[in-house]
Parts: structure tokens; C-alpha cells; sequence
């Protein structure tokens, strides 16, 4: 509780008068006050940074989770065997190499399709600008599985004769890895590079053409300078999600027998026989990779002159008029959406709607039957989809509200506990989710008080929906807590002097005001965790697996067609629901801000 | 309904800085108290204090007969009975015109037909009728500044602060609404509380202005004892356009560093340094009166009525206004009415403060 709480809450009850009333109800709000933030980051604690803490300690104790023979006995024989090992070594070569070519390619991807879309004058723009959205959204082992699809020997484009023989085996292997991950990861970069090519408005551009510049040179010394710092952090940003993707790794690179850390992690942990020791070298050696450029990251960002901070306020500039070489360019951004989106896509459904692969896309091939094994009620692919779909709106819903209540006491806290917090769950963003489901098996299934709880229990939803909830909190508070911190101050000034208390202030001006950034978070969560694979692959629970390790178990049974189909149908009712959703949320939103142009107010 | 109120030793320290020492005043019921001063002054500081959205670290503050901030005892902001105009109007944008003015007089629960009454009263005195269902982005600035108003207004509160609530305005309007605004605060009787930086606006609307200066308040009175009397070369450093001349005071006469000034006498000044405040308008042609200066003419700037000269006295340089305008780099000979050259003591002499001419 913040002193100037402590303060009102005080004063307010001698404000009353001193009687034994006032005396109680003093106590009973300083009680919940002070305890409710409290709960709020013991949560916080024991959702991401136990599982975590157990994660760093059992890969220097490897005797600590032993069920014959516990032991605290130090060591650092597994990490010494990790790093002797070559299939190890092998896979962290892998693991940099891969992140780091994708992360260059899907930079300049994602650069040239920012740069189109905000700068130029094209045709179908707005059309183009929805594409990194919707590309983001379609879960990285699906594209993967889609791939695998298209290049196989005797795959979809081998059968249309588009596919020489000996590019399609060099396809599965580091550069088809790298080509499939650039076109997965892209949409960041286009995201990150945007929005800085939007806070830097036109006034600098300007400013250099008044003074003579032109248009190259504007970009070489102006424009270009000034995004450097976005281009870093999108490098770096890629990179480091590139490191802790598992759709790639357990789809693709699996089958191209690329081994990367993440799928070792998975590997030790979960298959038959578990290697706990193992899994906690590859994941320590995996966490200080990633920690090494979240580090690198914040150093990129201190030095970062955020060019919204020095003009304040910025014009949309002027779209730049291509001429003739819109048409070129167009084609580009044609090209790139349609390998990462049309194409995976059109390989999914195509799937979804044949009997085998072999036969191709004939007449006499065409089946609904896949479809109609993923629809129908009583089968493993529809529990499936139920199961998803329902596990993502519980821990959407958790999520979002956890998020917003502990959004809205950092904002309000000025104590020691803000900055702690705030600079875990942006590291958070960063957890590979094969490390945060280590940690879960870890500290559910052997640390002793939690192995034996009821509720969320190990074996059962609860305990993946709990991991659910973990791996998206730290998403949903960066999306609330920007939109909290873009409110002005003096909103809640002005309703205080009107006489409003702290919970009519919560009620009344800030949740209206927050609620479409509340609802965006919420959507976001929900399709996310439809699509999450690597918890959901660690914690399946007993009851059956949710969508995403059912799909890859069945590409990988020789059941793609079920696989391809439960994809479709999952794709279809997260995205139609989730889209229905945020039209009516948007809409209200604007009648409620009384935007009727649509600007922000 | 409007209350008076009292600050005694109030005290406060931001990050280590003392932004207000011991400072105490009082606005007396329906007085219109301007806080004049430059960034930094802890004019915004105070403000924030009286509404209790700070809290002091000592003094005492009461609002009528009410204590509301004491070392022992605080009222929060939302139950002192203040309203606030913000700098940025703070009109919440989700709600209308109508809402923006209702929620406060909901929160204090009074009752629906009241709510009516005071809300359309409100509505026809600031002339927002017409715009009651609109979203304050639907406004211009100055039907958004209205809004703010009518919102404060229509709480009938006991104390009214006003923080820059002009600055966010562009200068054409600027006049019409200050003269608008008060209008509306005086028809009610609000005592008000006014931060401003510009000391023309803090003259207009003023009772009373508090100049400040590094957390205390340099001098308080009326807008024409502070045009008239100065209290010290900082206030008149303030105040509109005034020059002011180093020099010495001694055996009654004032000097610059260039020589005696003629005619002006400082009898009842101590001798040592001290400072010649001029004020723009008093200057006249040679011989009218006994004073002499000369000078040599450095620029000058037609403002309608005159011309406003800068003319360099030695290496020093002074404000006039002119009926004509005297060639740039000319000689410049002119007189000051004796009764109006006020001579101040110079207690910065040793810090070599650079006086704004």
C-alpha cells in the first residue's frame, strides 16, 4: 500500500471522528488495501518466478527433483555433459544460426512491408497493412506444418511441377528453416518498424527538405539515423523469440532433424526416459542466451532517443507517390503475403479437404470427411476443439483481469515493488514457453507441498490453464499498462475533486477509458492460447490433449487430413469469434469516446 | 457557499528541493487570489496542495471553519468541497457534455430534479446548451474550457482553483474568454484561487496577486499597489515591461555607473546599491519633465498605439514607448516624471543578477 493511501484511508477515519466505528473500518480498508496488491504479486511470484527459480536451481542441484535419492548436492556434471555433448552443442549451433539468420530476414521483411505501408501510396495498402496482423495470428506450427506440406517429396507444389526435386530436400534443412521462420516472424518487425516510422511523423522530413535534401538523402541521414534504434530492437527482438520458438522445433526442424535447445528441453523432460538433469543444462543454457539479449536490449534502449519524446506532438506525413513502381512494389508485398499467409493457408485447407496427399488436389480426392470428423460431437478431434476453445476464454478471462488489476496498482504505486515488477513481467515477454512448462512440471509434479494439491493440480486443465494465464499475464499487463499510462493524470484529478472515490474512479473513468486495450488483451490471450503448443504439449492434461499437440501428434501419425482439418475448423471459430468480438467492442468504444471520425480522443 | 481559506507555514520538499517554505496566506470569501510566478515558483505545487492531491510535509490549511490539512488530521481531496479548472481541462472524453457536468453532483447523490435544475442552469449561464449531448472532442477549445468551468461551477463549490486554464488557448481568444470566465466566476461569488504565469492575465482578473518567487511569496496586494509599489527588483522584474537600472543611491541623488541622473531624488532610500525601476509608458520628450536621460537607440517595434524602443544608457538598456520612430542608432534625449522613478534597494548587488530590462 502506497503511504498516500495509507494516508486518505487514515485521515478519512479521522475526518469521521474517533469512535470505535471509524476505528474498525480504518482497519478493515487498510486490511483489504494492503493485502489485495500483495496477493496480486504473490500470484505474480509463484505463476512465473517460482517455476522459474526451480528451473535455475535444479540445473546446479541435478539431484534435487531425484525421486529415489533427493539430494541438494551442488553440481554442474549435467551442464559439463551438455556442453560436451555434440548433439548439444549441435543444437545451441543450431539454435543461434537459425535465430539469427531469420532474425535478419524477417527485419528486412518486416522493414520493407512497414515502409510500404505507412509511406507509400499503393494499391490495395490497407488490404496489405492487415496482412503482418493476420499472419501474427496464424500459430507458428501450423505454417510450419503447411510447409511441410507444400515441399514434401511428392507434396502439393512437387505435384503442380513448381518444385525441382533437389531444391526440396535442400528445403529441409537450415536455409528452408530460416526462409519459413523469416516469413512466421516478420510481422514483428513490421509492428515495431511502423509505429517508429509513425511517432516520427513528417516535421523532421520537412525540415530536411526545406533545407534542400532530397529524397535519398532524407533517408540516408534523417529518416534512417532516427529508425536505427526500432531496427536494433527488432533485431534483437526476433532473435530472441526466434531462440524460443517450439512450432518450428517440434514440426519442421524435427523432421528435417534439425535440433534445436528448444525441442531437447521438451525432449528431456517429456519423452520416456526423462532426463530432468538434461532438460535443466539445455534450459539454463537456453534462459541465459535469452537473458543475455533481453540485456542487450535494454542497453539498446537507454541509448534510444524516442523521437516521439522530442517533437511531442507529429503530423501524419504525406503518402509518397510511387508512379509506375507502385505496381512492383505491390507485386513485392504480394509475393511475401502470399508465402506467409495465402500459401500455408490454401495448403491447410486444401488438406482439410482430400483424402491423401499423394493423389493431389483431384476431383475424386475431395472429402468432407476430415471436416466432418473435427465437427462431429463425441470425437478425440471435436473434444479437442472444445477443450481449446474453452481452457482460452478461462485463461483469457483470468489473464485480463489479473493483468488490469495489477496494471492499475503499479500505476497507482510509487513504492520499491513497481519498478521490480514492471521489469519481470517485460522479461516474461521474453520466457520460452518449453522453460516455463519445465518449471511447471518441476514445481507441480515433484516440489513437495504443490505435488499434492488439489487445485490447479498436476495431470489436470487446471494446472495448464494456470500456465496459460502465466504465459500470457506479462502480454496482457503491457498491453493495459500502455494504455493506462497514455491516460492523463489529471482525469482522475478531476473526478477525485468531484467527490469520487477510488472504486467509482476505477468504474467510472478509468475502465471505460482502458476497455478496448482490456478487450484487445483479452482477444489477444484467447487466440494465442487456442494456439499455444508448447504447454499444452508438456501439461496435456489426463482428460485429453487441446488442439495444438493433438494436430502435431496426428501430422505425425499420418493423419495430416484430421490434423489439417481440426486447424481449419479451430482457425475459423477462434478467428470468427474473436473477430465478432472486437467489431462490437470497437464500435462501442468509439460511440463511448464519442470518436465518430474514428480518431483517438 | 464560498468559503475562505487560510494556509499557515505551509511547507513542502519534491525530490530533495524545498518548493514551498513556510508560506502562509488567506483568500478571503468571493476574493479572486491570482499565484503569479515563473516555472519552478511552486505556484502549481500550492495549488495541488489546497485541492489535496499533495499533501504538505507541515502547515496547516483550513477551508472556512474547516481544518482540512493539519499534522494530525486530513480531508481527502474528493470530500473538501474544491473544484478545479485543469490547464488541460480534464473533461473526461467518454462522457458528454451533460455527463462531464452531472458526475460529480451523482457522486454526492444529490437528488435527480436538483441534478436537472443545477445542470441546466449551468448549461444556460456558460451558453453550452446547444452542445449538452456532444463529447468534448466535438468542441472547439473554447466551448471545452466552458465545459470545464460549467463542471466546477455547477458543484457550488466552497473554493474554486483555476490552473493556467487560459494557456491551452490561442491569443485571439485568449482575451474574449478570460473576460467570458470570470464573468461567470464573479456572478456566482466563487472564492477563487488563479495560477497563471502571465502577469497580464493575473492583473485582469485579480482581487489580489501573490507573486512568487523560490516557494515563498514575494509580495501580496492588489494589481495596482503591485504596478505602483513593487516591493523588491524581483516583483518588478515581473511585471510588465518595467526596465531596471543599476546604480547607486547616495546624498539623496540616484547614479548609474555613467553619472548622476538629474532630477531624481532618492531621499528616502539607503545609500549602497540600489535600482531605477522605469516603467515603459512614463518616458516623455526632454524638458517636460526636470529628469534628463540620453541615450542612444538601439531598436524599435511598432505597437499600434506607439512605438516600443530599446535604447542602450551606457551598458545598460531600457524599455520606452515612443509617439514616433527615432532612427535606429540615433542620440535619444528624454524625461521621467520624478514621482514615478522608484528606487529600490539592490540586495542582489553582490549576485550580479541579470535583470530582465
Amino acid at each position: 500500500m502506497s503511504a498516500t493511501n495509507e494516508h486518505y484511508w487514515g485521515a478519512a477515519a479521522s475526518a469521521r471522528g474517533s469512535g470505535l466505528r471509524a476505528a474498525t473500518a480504518r482497519l478493515w480498508h487498510v486490511g483489504i488495501r494492503g493485502s489485495f496488491p500483495l496477493a496480486i504479486y504473490l500470484a505474480f511470484g509463484l505463476l512465473l518466478g517460482l517455476p522459474l527459480l526451480l528451473v535455475l536451481i535444479q540445473a546446479v542441484m541435478p539431484g534435487l527433483f531425484d525421486v529415489n535419492a533427493p539430494s541438494l548436492a551442488l553440481s554442474i556434471a549435467p551442464l559439463e555433459r551438455a556442453l560436451s555433448s555434440s548433439r548439444i552443442a549441435d543444437a545451441v549451433v543450431h539454435s543461434l544460426e537459425l535465430a539469427t539468420l531469420s532474425a535478419v530476414g524477417a527485419t528486412l521483411l518486416g522493414g520493407v512491408f512497414a515502409l510500404c505501408t505507412q509511406r507509400c501510396s499503393l494499391p490495395a495498402r490497407r488490404l496489405f497493412a492487415a496482412v503482418p496482423w493476420l499472419v501474427f495470428l496464424t500459430p507458428s506450427y501450423l505454417k510450419a506444418l503447411a510447409w511441410v506440406l507444400l515441399m514434401a517429396p511428392g507434396g502439393y507444389l512437387a505435384q503442380f511441377g513448381l518444385l525441382p526435386a533437389d531444391i526440396a530436400r535442400a528445403f529441409f534443412a537450415l536455409p528452408g528453416l530460416v526462409f519459413i521462420q523469416a516469413l512466421n516472424l516478420f510481422p514483428l518487425a513490421s509492428f515495431v518498424i511502423a509505429s517508429a516510422l509513425a511517432g516520427l511523423g513528417s516535421e523532421y522530413e520537412e525540415a530536411a527538405r526545406l533545407a534542400g535534401a532530397s529524397r535519398w538523402r532524407i533517408w540516408l541521414k534523417i529518416n534512417g539515423p532516427l529508425l536505427l534504434p526500432a531496427i536494433a530492437l527488432t533485431l534483437i527482438a526476433i532473435f530472441a523469440e526466434g531462440l524460443s520458438d517450439f512450432g518450428m522445433a517440434s514440426t519442421i526442424a524435427r523432421v528435417a532433424n534439425f535440433r534445436v535447445l528448444t525441442y531437447g528441453i521438451y525432449a528431456a523432460a517429456s519423452d520416456y526416459p526423462v532426463d530432468f538433469p538434461m532438460a535443466g543444462a539445455q534450459a539454463l543454457i537456453l534462459l541465459a542466451l535469452v537473458v543475455a539479449v533481453v540485456l542487450l536490449d535494454r542497453l539498446v534502449l537507454r541509448r534510444r532517443t524516442d523521437p516521439r519524446l522530442i517533437s511531442g506532438r507529429s503530423r501524419r506525413p504525406e503518402l509518397y507517390n510511387l508512379g509506375l513502381w507502385r505496381w512492383p512494389v505491390a507485386s513485392l508485398l504480394l509475393l511475401i503475403s502470399v508465402l506467409a499467409l495465402v500459401l500455408p493457408l490454401v495448403a491447410i485447407v486444401a488438406r482439410a479437404c482430400t483424402r491423401t496427399l499423394g493423389v493431389g488436389l483431384s476431383l475424386a480426392n475431395l472429402t468432407t470427411a476430415n471436416l466432418y470428423v473435427a465437427l462431429s460431437v463425441g470425437t478425440d478431434a471435436n473434444a479437442a476443439l472444445l477443450r481449446s476453445l474453452a481452457y482460452a476464454v478461462i485463461a483469457a478471462i483470468i489473464a485480463g483481469a489479473a493483468a488490469l488489476l495489477l496494471a492499475l496498482e503499479l500505476d497507482r504505486s510509487r513504492g520499491a515493488m513497481r519498478p521490480i515488477v514492471l521489469g519481470l513481467s517485460l522479461g516474461a515477454v521474453a520466457i520460452p514457453g518449453v522453460v516455463l512448462g519445465f518449471g511447471y512440471i518441476l514445481m507441480w509434479h515433484r516440489l513437495p507441498g504443490f505435488d499434492a494439491m488439489p487445485f490447479p493440480r498436476y495431470g489436470d486443465a487446471s494446472l495448464l490453464i494456470t500456465g496459460y494465464v502465466a504465459a500470457a499475464l506479462p502480454y496482457c499487463l503491457v498491453i493495459i499498462l500502455g494504455a493506462i499510462g497514455q491516460l492523463a493524470p489529471t482525469l482522475n484529478d478531476a473526478a477525485r475533486l468531484q467527490g469520487a472515490g477510488p472504486t467509482r474512479r476505477l468504474l467510472r473513468i478509468t475502465l471505460p477509458l482502458v476497455l478496448l486495450s482490456v478487450i484487445t488483451a483479452l482477444l489477444l490471450t484467447f487466440i494465442r492460447t487456442v494456439f499455444e503448443l508448447p504447454l499444452s504439449q508438456m501439461l496435456v492434461p489426463l482428460s485429453g490433449p487441446p488442439v495444438p499437440p493433438l494436430v502435431t501428434n496426428l501430422f505425425g501419425h499420418d493423419q495430416d487430413g484430421i490434423g489439417a482439418a481440426l486447424s481449419l475448423v479451430s482457425m475459423i471459430a477462434a478467428g470468427s469469434g474473436a473477430g465478432v468480438i472486437w467489431l462490437v467492442a470497437q464500435r462501442l468504444a468509439r460511440r463511448q469516446l464519442g470518436t465518430r471520425d474514428g480518431a483517438p480522443a | 457557499m464560498s468559503k475562505d481559506l487560510r494556509c499557515s507555514n505551509v511547507t513542502k520538499s519534491l525530490g530533495g528541493r524545498v518548493v514551498l517554505d513556510d508560506l502562509s496566506f488567506a483568500v478571503s470569501a468571493g476574493e479572486v487570489v491570482s499565484l503569479l510566478g515563473a516555472s519552478g515558483s511552486g505556484k502549481t505545487t500550492l495549488l495541488r496542495i489546497v485541492a489535496g492531491l499533495l499533501d504538505p510535509d507541515r502547515g496547516e490549511l483550513a477551508i472556512g471553519d474547516r481544518a482540512v490539512w493539519s499534522a494530525s488530521s486530513s480531508v481527502p481531496a474528493e470530500r473538501r468541497g474544491i473544484s478545479m479548472v485543469f490547464q488541460d481541462y480534464a473533461l473526461w472524453p467518454h462522457m458528454s457534455v451533460a455527463k462531464n457536468l452531472s458526475f460529480g453532483l451523482e457522486t454526492q447523490r444529490v437528488s435527480a430534479s436538483e441534478i436537472k435544475a443545477r445542470l441546466d442552469r449551468a448549461l444556460e449561464v456558460t451558453r453550452l446548451g446547444p452542445f449538452r449531448d456532444r463529447y468534448p472532442n466535438e468542441l472547439s477549445g473554447g466551448q471545452q474550457q466552458r465545459v470545464a468551468i460549467a463542471r466546477c461551477l455547477v458543484l457550488r463549490p466552497a473554493l474554486m482553483l483555476l490552473d493556467e486554464p487560459l494557456s491551452n488557448l490561442d491569443a485571439a481568444l485568449r482575451e474574449d474568454m478570460r473576460v467570458e470566465m470570470m464573468e461567470l466566476v464573479r456572478r456566482e461569488g466563487s472564492t477563487v484561487l488563479y495560477v497563471t504565469h502571465d502577469q497580464t492575465e493575473a492583473m485582469a482578473v485579480s482581487d489580489r496577486i501573490a507573486v512568487m518567487r523560490n516557494g515563498v511569496i514575494a509580495q501580496l496586494d492588489t494589481p495596482q499597489a503591485i504596478y505602483d509599489r513593487p516591493a523588491d527588483p524581483f516583483v518588478a522584474s515581473f511585471i510588465g515591461g518595467f526596465s531596471l537600472l543599476r546604480g547607486h543611491t547616495g546624498d539623496g541623488l540616484f547614479r548609474l555607473p555613467e553619472g548622476a541622473v538629474e532630477g531624481i531624488r532618492a531621499d528616502n532610500v539607503a545609500s549602497g546599491p540600489g535600482i531605477l525601476v522605469i516603467r515603459p509608458e512614463d518616458a516623455r520628450p526632454t524638458g517636460v519633465h526636470q529628469t534628463h536621460l540620453r541615450g542612444r537607440v538601439l531598436s524599435r517595434a511598432f505597437q499600434g498605439r506607439c512605438w516600443r524602443l530599446v535604447v542602450a544608457l551606457g551598458s545598460q538598456n531600457v524599455r520606452l514607448d515612443w509617439p514616433e520612430p527615432p532612427p535606429i542608432g540615433s542620440e535619444l534625449g528624454f524625461s521621467l516624471p520624478p514621482e514615478r522613478c522608484l528606487i529600490l534597494a539592490d540586495a542582489n548587488q553582490e549576485k550580479k543578477t541579470p535583470w530582465r530590462i
